[in-house]
């Protein structure tokens, strides 16, 4: 196979339109989370810059590009400055084989689920760079608690993936989508979709998940000294991600295109697709409004003690499904089953006791009886001081 | 150099004057072994005014403005204590009308103080919304205050001998309004944030401190009651019209952040049933006690304190019989809880150095006065 | 579990509802009756010269000593239209150091200075917030015209009626000078 002068021509394009169609879904989606979490909040979110403060992520963006690159004097220089695209390149290449229809993707792998495991690791190392290169204490912290975080939700993770590739038979993302035209795997397999859910909240960096840019303890992380267009990178390469991880969770559990109307035209099942990707960010931008966040020991006992053994017992039980050919709402059950006995566990071991000594706190507080007032009559004249 | 020398390198953190989560300016040197605080050092001072010695170039009436300035959350509180304090001195007898409508206006106060706590205390721990769900409510108190006293921060209005003026007719019926509003959203918060599951992870169990060293740091105010020891000094040592309301203290037990933080939600609701009586008291009657125009005090020296939302506070008043204070001293609540912070820092994680942090309820405009 | 779905419910009822934020530059929200903003010289109309004396006494009680005043002999005294001996000459207030504390207000015993509405008035310059005796007139008539302002103790302090009381036969009988009491601001505005 000899590559011609026209394929390269042609890649060329496709990686520009690519790069082009996530930034534009990136940037819509600082717009979205502004807005949604504005609302969430009683408040109207931007609308200064167009309608409904639409152009606002533009404004943003010509802002950040004016803006001074500064870079501190002991950092690593190079590293430094590579960090920003060791992180967004990866998160774009993973773009490569998300199929947005069953026609539309730039290479519609085999394999695109490996692909996505594969490239999807890679942000670590940008990250992990961009903290220690900057030379500040709390970039150092921040990159080492996102090495750590981003680590250990990649197991869970990929387990999931995996889980919905022995669902499918398949490692091709199509194929996974046109296996769920009937039934959505997120009706298959719930327990599969919070914990994907959540293993991805961890490895974009999303509240409850945010620990190592946690504004209010590392100050940004591995991103505080970063200014200017290296910041922007950065951001837009999140807002990649976290699309991403709306993307991901339609193919994987809400049917991507296929589901519920099955074959429609391009046009519209592209729109069904994006309509669920969206559904899903917002989902993401809800729990940023709900929830505080995580410490990192927390964060990592939630994800070795529970999500992992979760993830694989729910891989466990696909493959033991699969193979003695039990009939689909056998799973259903299991996976309920396992979802409801963790939340009963949360509730019973955390809920209720902080519950009780709430209530016990309201119960037990020391009265304070008013004495009855002495009825005197209000002072007509107030005493007068002497005045000289 | 060694392996176990290799491990002995801390890192030190300077968390703060400039960090966005220590409350204004307050300064921590955190000695970190990965991300446990082997050793903390609290640098404070970065909003040093000098209050107490301008204090001392102040005639009586002006010194009100300094107070509203030291704990800027709860500045009609502190403008009580320091006008009982001359008071005191003076001997004056305040109408009961003003009384009333002081100890109305300080619980208003408190909660307004405790919401902005609640809303903050989520910001420490990562929540974004609780804050603009608790300011919505304050700024309805705030408004209160507005038509009461003409400003919505700096009131100066609690004036020796009564208040600055009667309260605006339809007062009552204003913060009744208002108290349906704020109580609604103290649930809300209550329902966001107490018992979320992070949450209740991220302070449950942090920064414990027990009761006995608790006393010995001289922790007052809700921190103090969350690690169990009933001492509020409405109730121990009551002042204004406090003996003519009944309300609860809660306490607590275990000294947790959680229960710092609960012990706040709980006071909102006392607060809010103080504020019903005192409306529902409310006596007819001049609000300003005839005094001349310039305070002076005999000489002598009077410690006043009271119950702030942060804690104890207490003024220690010294006058040589002209206009001006010739010392002035102030026990601020905020300063005297953060002693406690090391003992409830010591082996936590950097991220609960913010909660524990958070928890105190610190106001650095009165820590550094 | 359950509290956090509490807390999505929560988070999520605000979606339907109309957001509490006021869009500030395009609207204001109103700021109550009783609202200390920036204080002003009131305008005495009977004998159309300001209320102030230049007494000096809010510049000697200002806790931040933002104000000053020099005050001249009135001449308005000297043809009889006025029972002030002396007047305000030249008058200055720093805003940026005013606290809005308005015990300038309460100490002036001739009604001559009045907390306003006026709030909004950041400048580039540095000392663009210095208001002289012109600025702090103007503002203070519009203050009069926007509250109808009374004075509190008009025997005294009001030209017309404080020389109509000390000659009968001159008596400024068209002057509307209210009640003598002191009007309560919950009135205004
Ligand atoms: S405003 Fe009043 S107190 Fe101030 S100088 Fe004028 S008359 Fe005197
Ligand atoms: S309001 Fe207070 S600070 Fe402002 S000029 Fe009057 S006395 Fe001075």
């Amino acid at each position: 196979m000899s590559v011609t002068l026209l394929d390269i021509v042609w890649a060329a394009v496709g990686a520009v339109a690519l790069v082009t169609a996530v930034s534009i879904l990136g940037v819509s989606l600082v717009w979205l989370e502004r807005k949604f979490l504005g609302r969430l909040q009683g408040r109207p979110g931007p609308n200064r810059v167009g309608p409904f403060g639409l152009l606002q992520p533009v404004a943003d963006g010509i802002k950040l590009l004016w803006k001074e690159d500064v870079s501190p004097g002991p950092s690593a220089k190079v590293l430094f400055y590579v960090a920003p695209l060791l992180v967004f390149v990866p998160s774009f290449v993973v773009w490569l084989t998300i199929p947005f229809t069953r026609d539309l993707a730039l290479r519609n792998l085999d394999t695109s689920v490996f692909f996505f495991v594969a490239f999807s690791t890679l942000s670590i190392v940008g990250v992990l760079l961009a903290g220690w290169s900057a030379a500040s204490k709390y970039s150092v912290l921040g990159g080492f608690r996102a090495a750590a975080q981003l680590v250990s939700y990649e197991i869970p993770l990929i387990v999931i993936a995996i889980t919905m590739v022995a669902l499918a038979g398949s490692m091709s993302f199509v194929d996974i989508v046109e296996a769920q035209r009937t039934v959505p795997y997120i009706a298959l397999v719930p327990l599969a979709a919070v914990l994907f859910f959540i293993a991805g909240l961890a490895e974009i960096g999303r509240t409850p998940f945010d620990i190592y840019l946690a504004e209010s303890e590392v100050v940004g992380g591995p991103l505080v000294e970063y200014s200017g267009a290296h910041w922007a990178v950065f951001y837009l390469a999140e807002y990649g991600n976290t699309f991403l991880v709306g993307a991901l969770t339609a193919l994987l559990f809400l049917g991507g295109w296929s589901w519920p109307f099955g074959t429609l035209p391009a046009p519209a099942a592209v729109a069904l697709f994006l309509t669920k990707s969206y559904f899903v960010t917002v989902l993401i931008f809800w729990v940023r409004g709900t929830y505080p966040r995580l410490r990192i020991d927390q964060m990592m006992s939630l994800g070795w003690k529970i999500l992992i053994p979760l993830s694989f017992v729910t891989l466990v039980t696909v493959v033991v499904q699969r193979f003695y050919g039990w009939p689909s709402w056998t799973l259903t059950l299991m996976s309920l089953a396992t979802l409801a006995l963790a939340a009963w566990l949360q509730t019973r071991l955390q809920g209720a006791p902080a519950r009780a000594l709430a209530e016990k706190y309201r119960r037990d507080a020391v009265v304070v009886q008013a004495k009855p007032r002495l009825h005197r009559e209000a002072p007509a004249a107030a005493k007068v001081e002497a005045s000289s | 150099m060694t392996t176990t020398d290799q491990r002995q390198v801390d890192m030190m953190l300077n968390l703060g004057p400039q960090h966005p989560a220590t409350h204004g300016v307050f300064r921590m040197l955190l000695t970190l072994d990965g991300e446990r605080i082997v050793d903390m050092e609290p640098h404070i001072g970065y909003l040093h005014r000098g209050s107490e010695k301008l204090c001392e170039n102040e005639s009586y009436g002006q010194i009100v403005t300094l107070f509203d300035r030291m704990d800027y959350i709860a500045n009609l509180n502190n403008e009580l204590v320091f006008v009982r304090a001359v008071e005191r001195l003076m001997g004056l007898e305040v109408p009961e009308r003003a009384q009333f409508i002081r100890v109305l206006l300080c619980e208003l106060n408190r909660v307004a103080s405790h919401l902005l706590f609640l809303g903050t205390y989520g910001l420490d721990v990562g929540a974004m919304t609780p804050v603009m769900y608790t300011f919505r409510e304050r700024e309805r108190i705030q408004n209160i205050f507005e038509s009461v006293t003409g400003a919505r921060l700096m009131h100066n209005y609690i004036r020796i001998g009564g208040i600055k003026e009667d309260v605006p007719s339809d007062f009552t019926a204003r913060v009744r309004a208002a108290l349906e509003f704020v109580k609604r959203g103290v649930d809300e918060t209550d329902r966001l944030l107490s018992f979320n599951e992070v949450f209740l992870l991220r302070t449950k169990g942090v920064g414990v401190i027990d009761a006995k060293t608790a006393v010995s740091c001289g922790l007052t105010g809700p921190n103090l009651r969350a690690s169990g020891v009933p001492y509020d000094v409405r109730k121990d040592n009551p002042y204004e019209v406090y003996p003519y309301l009944t309300f609860k203290v809660p306490v607590g037990e275990r000294g947790d952040c959680w229960d710092r933080y609960y012990m706040r939600v709980l006071e909102c609701h006392e607060s809010i049933s103080m504020i019903e009586q005192c409306l529902d008291l409310l006596p007819d009657g001049p609000t300003m006690t005839q005094t001349r125009r310039i305070a002076r005090p005999p000489k002598g020296e009077v410690y006043v304190h009271a119950e702030n939302p942060r804690g104890d506070i207490g003024v220690f008043l010294v006058s040589d019989g002209s206009d001006k204070p010739y010392r002035l001293k102030v026990r601020p609540p905020s300063f005297c809880n953060l002693v406690a912070l090391r003992p409830m820092l010591l082996n936590s994680y950097v991220a609960d150095s913010i909660a524990i942090l958070g928890s105190i309820d610190i106001v650095l405009g009165e820590v550094d006065r | 579990m359950i509290a956090g779905l509490k807390g999505f419910l929560t988070t999520i009822r605000w979606v339907f509802k109309r957001p509490v934020t006021a869009n500030y530059p395009e609207e204001h929200l109103p700021v109550q009756p009783r609202y200390m903003g920036f204080p002003a010289l009131l305008w005495d109309t009977t004998a159309d010269e300001p209320f102030c004396t230049g007494c000096m006494v809010c510049v000697r009680e200002c806790p931040t000593q933002c104000m000053s005043a020099r005050m001249h002999d009135n001449p308005n005294f000297a043809a009889g239209t006025s029972h002030r001996r002396k007047i305000i000459e030249h008058f200055e207030i720093n805003y940026n150091r005013c606290i809005l504390c308005g015990i300038c207000v309460d100490v002036c015993a001739f009604d001559a200075i009045e907390m306003t509405h006026e709030h909004e008035l950041a400048s580039y310059a540095r000392n663009g917030a210095r208001a002289d005796l012109p600025i702090l007139l103007s503002q203070g008539r519009r203050w009069m015209e926007r509250s109808g302002w009374r004075p509190r103790n008009p025997e005294k302090n009001v030209a017309g009626v404080a020389l109509a009381k000390r000659a009968p036969a001159t008596a400024a009988t068209k002057l509307d000078t209210g009640s003598g009491k002191a009007p309560s601001r919950e009135d205004d505005a």
